[in-house]
């Protein structure tokens, strides 16, 4: 093992650890708009670990992945944003 | 080429830590989804920039051009979303403010 996939692998278990406390962080939060953010928190960690996956294993198509992910969190995050802006204010 | 990456993934490293303390530590919701969101957006940057230096190749370092272009843009987006939302029907703000101040 060379040392820059050492590097590397200390950057999956950082991401993983980040990931980790975000979700327990996003279990006990008492409002909606934390629950979001921390949301918005994973989802680009997830996006940050399939890159790195991806040069760490040498494969071009997790790169695809990785940017179809980040695509697709943003959609989430800001569809449900818009959603609990206009259902509250029929009311 | 490889020195440049380490120098990046050891500033990327305490920037992701950092921003693991400011979600736990501060009180005050806006300015935790400010610094969350602020944090993070570096951290991402410096991720995908040194990962650049790792794979010194063009196909590789043009889908992570697209990538940083793409996490720079929407990150900062839904965030303010977010903060548009809190603030029109959820927390005032000098509610917030007092509550952390004492």
């Amino acid at each position: 093992m060379t040392l820059i996939k050492l590097f590397l692998l200390i950057t999956l278990f950082i991401l993983v650890i980040a990931m980790i406390l975000s979700f327990i962080r996003l279990i006990f939060s008492k409002t909606l708009w934390d629950k979001i953010l921390m949301l918005n928190l994973m989802s680009a960690k997830v996006v940050l670990f399939i890159a790195v996956y991806a040069i760490y294993l040498e494969k071009l198509v997790l790169l695809d992945i990785a940017i179809t992910y980040g695509i697709i969190g943003f959609l989430t995050m800001t569809l449900l944003s818009k959603f609990i802006m206009a259902g509250s204010r029929q009311k | 080429m490889n020195v440049i990456a380490y120098v990046i993934l050891v500033i990327a490293w305490i920037f992701i830590i950092f921003g693991m303390i400011t979600i736990y530590s501060l009180k005050n919701l806006y300015t935790r989804i400010l610094t969350a969101a602020t944090i993070d957006t570096v951290a991402s940057f410096l991720v995908l920039f040194a990962l650049i230096f790792v794979s010194w190749r063009i196909e590789y370092g043009f889908r992570l051009v697209l990538l940083i272009v793409f996490l720079v843009i929407t990150n900062p987006i839904s965030s303010h979303v977010n903060i548009r939302s809190a603030y029109l029907i959820g927390i005032p703000l000098k509610q917030s403010e007092v509550t952390t101040n004492e």
